[in-house]
């Protein structure tokens, strides 16, 4: 791990605790019980006929793993459930995160409220802009949003100044990462509470299509919903794996946030603790990155993405900003589902290869959040005044 | 021979004073200013420099320090630029010099032209803020390859067996953390301090640098009390660059003034 000295006392605890944690009977049966009755899970897969029909005139079959169910609106909170149970395993009473959309901020708010912890979130000052109902929402849970303003001040830098606090803090604080980033041991451990989507998953296609699906579809920011929905199908080589990143305004520039996608700024590097793949200058300095979805918008991935990609299990692929809001209203239209704009770019990937979709087929799309946070996001990118 | 550290070291502690070591980022503001703040520190009695390479996003850096990476950027510092400028230091200083730096800007160049473009240029010492030892294998390897000297840090929070561990590591000095967190500027010094140095003095024998909240003479004569041979000053300093800045001014004269007074309270005496 790359880590400051100053953190490694921190992140050799929380390893240790993490692996007590893991085998705790109470604290695993609290945990599931919270998945069950407060935070929604199993989430269903639903088929989305009309979708399929639209796409592919009834040929393939399309569902949507519907992480969008969730308490507070996304996957994160079984992520934020879990850290925060751990924090209190580890006898801390604070919490604190990065947020980039907004999600993990209100997740990780919504789980201190509930276990009774005070919680800082950080979130870069641009991003608290595009996401004014997420703040207000974290402010009503009790949580103390910190504005960011150092450099790109979205999610990147919020994570900056969360690692400051923590090194500073560790006494009593946890760092509740978001994503499946950071420094070891948290790659490790947001993919195993994010893994039950999978895990979900794999038995609710069987029972529904009596088979394992054809692709798995999901977006990657840091990655942790695609890492989660991954997991549990890593082993089963016939079902591909697709990772959709944020294209941004075209790869053209340094206008998105595609790391995976063979490009002049996307480098091995190391960013946040972790060695992956970077958004970076000829100098090594870590470029800003723009998508339409806050939630995207970083200039590194979890470690494990790099590693599917390097072994050719996982495909990485981008949709830009348009073929995003294209998608999610293609979604609003025909399911009466609002995505998130972070999932709508793993959508908008199944819309564009729509044509090449093969007979009888099996997708699922890992609808990792709703979309009632991004209406304004998208009004002002369809030019609309709301 | 004596490498550089070694003599800087033994000096001091021939004079019973500790060793003042200075910051500042490569290229903050600009060149040429830079390189004036340099001159400013080794005239006002610098024994060693500390010099940062400005990265992006540095986590174990305060907003100060931060900041001037983000002008020293913007002034257009590079990797090709950096090595000329202290190649420039080199012209009127013999004294260590010792890079500061984050794991990203050495593995974008790659470790062996990295380090045998900096022992060209007259660095002395790296460390690596976000590179623990047990990371550190390779780059240590072409490290020593180069004659270069391994830093790493050490906090009050280090148990005492990874004190073990990290002290056995360093080869030019052990940077001791005045508190956890980053750098910055603080009002009073950390009563830890005392007990961290005591703790590591029965590990080893290693030089002890103290940095992090060091912005006073008070503070300096107080770390130099607590038993340290090495007084770094980042951010203090940092910040009086940043002032002449805004205000248009040469940082010279200022900096050289507190330069001095915060060298003169190295000779503060040692009490066990």
């Amino acid at each position: 791990m790359f880590a400051p000295e100053t953190l490694m006392p921190a992140l050799a605890e929380v390893e240790a605790a993490y692996e007590l944690f893991g085998g705790d009977a109470h604290w695993q049966s609290e945990y599931r019980r919270l998945l069950e009755t407060y935070n929604g899970r199993p989430t269903p897969l639903y088929e989305a006929v009309n979708l399929a029909a639209r796409l592919t005139g009834g040929r393939a079959r399309i569902f949507l793993k519907r992480e969008d169910l969730n308490h507070t609106g996304a996957h994160k909170i079984t992520n934020a459930l879990g850290q925060a149970l751990l924090a209190r395993f580890m006898g801390k009473n604070r919490l604190i995160a990065e947020t980039g959309a907004g999600q993990h901020g209100v997740a990780t708010a919504t789980a201190a409220a509930l276990l009774g912890m005070s919680c800082d979130i950080y979130m870069g000052t641009i991003d608290m802009e595009r996401q004014k109902p997420n703040v207000f929402r974290m402010g009503l849970l009790g949580a103390r949003v910190v504005p960011v303003e150092s450099g790109g001040k979205t999610l990147k830098d919020a994570v900056n100044e969360a690692m400051r606090d923590w090194t500073k803090s560790v006494k009593d604080t946890h760092y509740a990462f978001g994503s499946a980033l950071g420094p070891h041991p948290f790659p490790t451990i947001v993919r195993d509470f994010q893994s039950i989507i999978g895990t979900e998953c794999r038995a609710q296609i069987l029972k529904a299509a009596g088979r394992l699906p054809s692709e798995i579809v999901a977006c990657v920011g840091g990655g942790s919903n695609a890492i989660g929905i991954f997991s549990a199908f890593i082993k089963d080589n016939g079902v591909k794996l697709i990772g959709v990143e944020a294209g941004g305004k075209g790869l053209r520039g340094n206008q998105h946030a595609v790391r995976l996608t063979p490009s002049p700024h996307a480098k091995p590097g190391i960013l946040h603790g972790a060695y992956s793949y970077v958004l970076q200058d000829r100098d090594g300095q870590i470029a800003d990155t723009h998508s339409v979805s806050a939630g995207l918008d970083y200039s590194g991935i979890g470690p494990e993405h790099a590693h599917l990609f390097d072994t050719g299990r996982a495909t990485y692929t981008f949709a830009t900003d348009k073929e995003a809001v294209g998608a999610f209203k293609m979604l609003c239209e025909t399911e009466g589902i609002i995505p998130a704009l972070e999932s709508s770019h793993a959508a908008a990937y199944v819309i564009k290869q729509a044509a090449k979709i093969k007979k009888d087929s099996v997708i699922v799309i890992n609808l990792s959040g709703r979309g009632d946070k991004d209406i304004e996001s998208v009004a002002k990118f369809l030019g609309t005044d709301i | 021979m004596m490498n550089r550290y070694e003599e800087a070291f033994e000096k001091v502690s021939k004079r019973k004073e500790a060793a003042f070591i200075p910051f500042a980022v490569a290229g903050d503001p600009d060149p040429d200013m830079f390189i004036n703040v340099i001159k400013a520190y080794v005239k006002g009695g610098a024994d060693i420099l500390e010099i940062g390479y400005p990265f992006s996003d540095p986590v174990a850096d305060g907003p100060v320090n931060q900041r001037a990476a983000q002008r020293a950027i913007k002034a257009g510092l590079n990797h090709r630029n950096f090595f000329e400028l202290i190649s420039a230091i080199r012209t009127f200083t013999n004294i260590p010099i010792g890079l500061l730096t984050y794991a990203n800007s050495i593995t974008h160049i790659g470790y062996d032209v990295f380090c045998k473009k900096a022992a060209k240029a007259g660095i002395d010492s790296i460390l690596v803020a976000d590179m623990p030892p047990e990371e550190s294998q390779e780059l240590g390897a072409c490290m020593r390859k180069y004659g270069i000297g391994r830093v790493f840090i050490v906090s009050e929070f280090t148990p005492d067996q990874r004190m073990r561990y990290i002290c056995k590591s360093v080869d030019s000095f052990v940077y001791v953390v005045s508190r956890p967190g980053i750098t910055g500027v603080d009002a009073t010094l950390s009563a830890s301090v005392k007990t961290t140095l005591s703790r590591l003095k029965k590990v080893t024998d290693k030089p002890l640098a103290v940095g992090f909240g060091i912005s006073t003479p008070e503070h300096v004569r107080d770390v130099r009390r607590a038993g340290a041979q090495g007084v770094i000053v980042g951010s203090a300093l940092v910040s009086e660059i940043e002032t002449s800045v805004i205000r248009g001014i040469t940082p010279s004269s200022a900096l050289l003034k507190k330069v001095k007074s915060l060298k003169a309270a190295t000779a503060a005496s040692w009490q066990n």
